[in-house]
């Protein structure tokens, strides 16, 4: 009995330390969780919107996805190939320290460092503090995006990764032990760290010496990873947790039709495309319809690369597939990219007679047959927009056979290869400006140039690359915006790809917390503001 | 005796080395482990250093020699997507695991045990029968729609268990417990019960089986005689000498309980060994799918030798017999 007591009483006082729950909470939760806390070992989009709220962005990113001042008060190009950062002063680290011009030169040549961010960084040579409150970024090539791409550099205290033995990177698949970095942290941001438990949960605290303005009225934040589709939703509506970042679209409507809850969407800085051989001699996987495979490229023809344009029904895709949570795109940029243009994105009209006409004018009056590669998973419904492509190019005799892959199959086929001719990809500009998307994903595949290291259907096109090689050392913003707008034209009038819709984010929330959704799935905790 | 156990450990061995090899081939089908680690858009350059530091373009025997080096180091290597020493993942997820497991086992025996008794000593009670017809949905409904029905009554419409996680734990040394606060317990409560009910009718009919052979034995008359009342006749006299088999039959159970975990664990976001699989499944982290399907082999073969040494013990023809002589 008297054992039983002591158990009792230590079972309450558990209870009672338990049910203090601090006032001014947010419990939330999303699909995966953050690989790490080091803010420049990964570019997976949950990990970056997490860290965000602990380390500060060099220049900032703003709710519309502008860039803003930042830890950097303003910059400046100087000459072709440097550009000049104002370093914000009366910062400080989450551990005291201030910051300093040298912890920015230093979280730059971190950052550059790590294989991920190759792509964005790897043109940097160099990056100096040339006083106390500025820093110099001296790049291989001019770069007048350098400033929209800052706002993925994290700024990092190098006192506190030199004592902690984590100056550099940690060293993916190396064996050792774990990287100081993994669970701690220390930034300048809005949130300081308070525990990270390694796909369990993180937790977030004010950070009552924050720089700027902190709108919102948040003491503590909590971030749960929960995978179950159905449960996440089951947590919200138990109010178990306040506000799930991945709501799934057939739960969208039950959440809305819940008293005490609403539905937030914002488009995502992704394009959903179908992409082309535009190389090959003799296509991949295409067959005429007796079986036999074609000797030739139906896709380097630009006739029945527009047949596939205006074949394919993207708004219907949009109403039926997605459910009307997307944005149909006619362009290879989307809302929310730097170098956007509006008036162009009209997307081909839906015409199958004309596109039945322009396949027989190519020489393929039968149609012929090809496979149609699939990532399943990653991104939404990803598997119904591609049978609903299938049975829209049968309308004009063009049998597409849909083969789903697992995203590390598919990943594996286009970085081993590229092997595909024909397939549905999500394409994303790695800084969010239009830029990128035409360096990396529509220029000719060239190593030496570094350019189309994402053009997995090897699409190529003189003119155009003649364009992107005129913006990427064109500063003047005129005349920039007229060679994004020529850029877009091409794509668009030569087919690039089939290009189908921007999905939405879509966040479920109680009506208790007021927070707007962000194209980068941040939940900027410092604006959130919680009811009691 | 020393024999038999011998050949049983090299038995297990055999097994465990099948499984390391599948294992092994495994992390080369599932995926580019360079393309899952680096993404799409990493340079040829940083591609091919990735390459040589796993050393993916070895002949594939000494990648397997590697592989078995770290295997039997017990280091295990570290895994790609958590960026940690994979013994530390596992250290932190196998409590909740075998917590979980034990506690389904503990739930499925006792509510099996207690239904089979009652289906041996009251056969034409309507009740128990209705009972013992509707345990077989309980098989039959997958353990993770159970899952859900059970997040929807609890969670959704009463609002009295958490729907996931695993609560608050303490820690004592390495072993980390959710049996000893209000919120661990409550969140234990539904991921074990959904595991347990699977095996609740298989228990039970075992139990009822055995029992109805006790039943007719001459003991039991002479108990009945002696007029005892039928609840001693029943739990004391009869169900000591069906218990034997029962608990051969749980301790093959736990092994399946800790494999179907992996549903559960996904289901009510469970930390434990069968969320961290999904995970690297997710990440092609082959390193640690390896790892887990190692230790979960390795725990089956070590249940089925202790399953073995205990027949053994119980049953003296065991002992004599070699293996040889039974197969032939």
């Amino acid at each position: 009995m008297k054992r039983f007591l002591r158990i009792a009483t230590i079972c309450s006082s558990l209870v009672l330390t338990v049910a203090a729950v601090p006032a001014n909470t947010l419990r939330y939760g999303g699909t995966t969780p953050p690989l790490t806390m080091d803010p420049h070992a990964t570019n997976d989009f949950v990990t970056a919107s997490l860290v965000r709220q602990v380390y500060d962005s060099l220049v900032g990113l703003s709710n519309a996805m502008e860039p803003e001042p930042g830890i950097a008060t303003a910059w400046e190009p100087v000459g072709e190939t440097i550009w000049r950062f104002t370093i914000r002063s009366g910062v400080t680290f989450h551990d005291g320290a201030p910051l300093t011009a040298q912890d920015v030169a230093f979280s730059i040549m971190r950052q550059k460092e790590a294989p991920l961010y190759r792509a964005l960084y790897g043109g940097i040579k160099e990056a100096k503090a040339v006083s106390d409150t500025s820093v110099e970024v001296v790049s291989q090539q001019p770069d007048p995006i350098l400033p929209r791409k800052m706002v993925r550099l994290f700024v990092m205290s190098a006192k506190w990764a030199r004592e902690n033995n984590v100056e550099k990177v940690p060293d993916l698949g190396a064996v050792g032990t774990e990287a100081h970095t993994l669970r701690h942290a220390n930034g300048t941001g809005p949130m300081r760290l308070v525990a990270q438990e390694p796909g369990t949960r993180t937790t977030f605290e004010k950070n009552p010496k924050f720089w700027g303005s902190f709108p919102g009225n948040l003491e503590r934040a909590i971030y749960t990873p929960i995978a179950s589709a159905p449960t996440r939703v089951s947590a919200l509506l138990s109010k178990e947790l306040d506000l799930i970042t991945d709501l799934p679209l057939q739960d969208v409507e039950r959440v809305r039709s819940t008293p005490d809850y609403l539905v937030a969407e914002v488009p995502q800085q992704l394009v959903m495309q179908l992409e082309m051989d535009g190389t090959r001699d003799v296509a991949l996987d295409t067959f005429d319809k007796a079986g036999q495979p074609l000797k030739s490229n139906p896709f380097k023809d630009l006739r029945v690369r527009q047949a596939f344009a205006q074949a394919v029904d993207a708004k219907l895709i949009v109403d039926r597939i997605m459910r009307g949570h997307a944005m149909v795109v006619g362009t290879a940029s989307a809302a929310g990219f730097g170098g956007y243009q509006k008036d162009l994105d009209i997307r081909w009209p839906t015409d199958a007679a004309k596109a039945k006409a322009l396949l027989a004018e190519a020489g393929y009056p039968e149609g012929f047959v090809t496979q149609l590669n699939c990532p399943l998973a990653r991104y939404v419904n990803t598997e119904e927009i591609c049978r609903a492509t299938a049975s829209m190019l049968a309308r004009i005799g063009v049998e597409a056979r849909v083969k789903g892959m697992p995203w590390p199959e598919f990943a594996r086929m286009l970085v081993n290869g590229p092997s595909s001719s024909f397939h549905l990809i999500g394409a994303a500009g790695n800084s969010g400006d239009t830029q990128d998307t035409f360096v990396s994903l529509m220029a000719t595949r060239n190593k030496e140039k570094g350019t189309g290291g994402t053009n997995w259907a090897l699409w190529s096109n003189a003119e155009f690359d003649a364009v992107t090689d005129e913006l990427v050392r064109t500063f003047d913003p005129a005349k920039r915006t007229q060679l994004y707008r020529r850029g877009l034209t091409i794509g668009k009038e030569q087919v690039h790809a089939v290009y189908l819709h921007q999905p939405m984010l879509t966040w479920g929330m109680r009506k208790t917390v007021a927070i707007a959704p962000r194209a980068d799935s941040a939940v900027m905790l410092k604006d959130v503001v919680v009811k009691p | 005796m020393i024999a038999f156990l011998l050949s049983r450990l090299g038995h297990g061995l055999l097994v465990l080395f099948v499984v390391s090899v599948l294992a092994f081939l495994l992390g080369n089908v599932v995926g580019d482990p360079v393309a899952s680690i680096l993404g799409l858009e990493a340079a040829e350059s940083d591609r091919a250093a990735l390459r040589v530091r796993l050393s993916l373009d070895d002949p594939l025997v000494l990648r397997y020699a590697y592989y078995l080096g770290d295997l039997l180091s017990g280091r295990f290597g570290n895994s790609y997507g958590a960026q940690r020493p994979i013994v530390d993942l596992l250290a932190e997820r196998i409590p909740a695991t075998v917590e979980l497991a034990l506690t389904a086992l503990l739930l499925s025996v006792a509510l099996g045990v207690l239904l089979g008794v009652l289906a041996a000593a009251y056969p034409q009670n309507r009740l128990v029968r209705l009972v013992m017809t509707s345990s077989v949905i309980g098989v039959s409904v997958p353990t993770f729609i159970t899952g859900i029905l059970l997040i929807g009554c609890f969670s959704l419409l009463l609002g009295w268990l958490p729907s996931f996680g695993r609560g608050d734990v303490v820690r004592f040394g390495f072993w980390s417990t959710g049996l000893l606060t209000a919120s661990g317990l409550k969140s234990l409560i539904m991921p074990s019960v959904s595991l347990a009910l699977g095996q609740v009718a298989l228990v039970a009919r075992l139990t009822r089986a055995e029992m109805m052979g006790v039943l007719r034995s001459d003991y039991i008359r002479f108990a009945r005689a002696r007029g005892l009342p039928e609840r001693s006749v029943h739990f004391s006299h009869a169900l000591r000498n069906t218990l034997i088999p029962i608990i051969t039959v749980s301790g093959i159970q736990l092994g399946y309980l800790v494999a179907f975990a992996v549903v559960i664990e996904q289901v009510f976001q469970w930390p434990g060994m069968g969320l961290l699989f999904l995970q690297a499944l997710a990440q092609t982290d082959v390193p640690l799918i390896s790892a887990f399907l190692i230790v979960t082999g390795l725990f089956f073969v070590s249940i089925n030798l202790v399953v073995d040494l205990l027949y053994a013990a119980a049953d003296p023809r065991l002992r004599i017999k070699s293996v040889a002589e039974r197969a032939g």
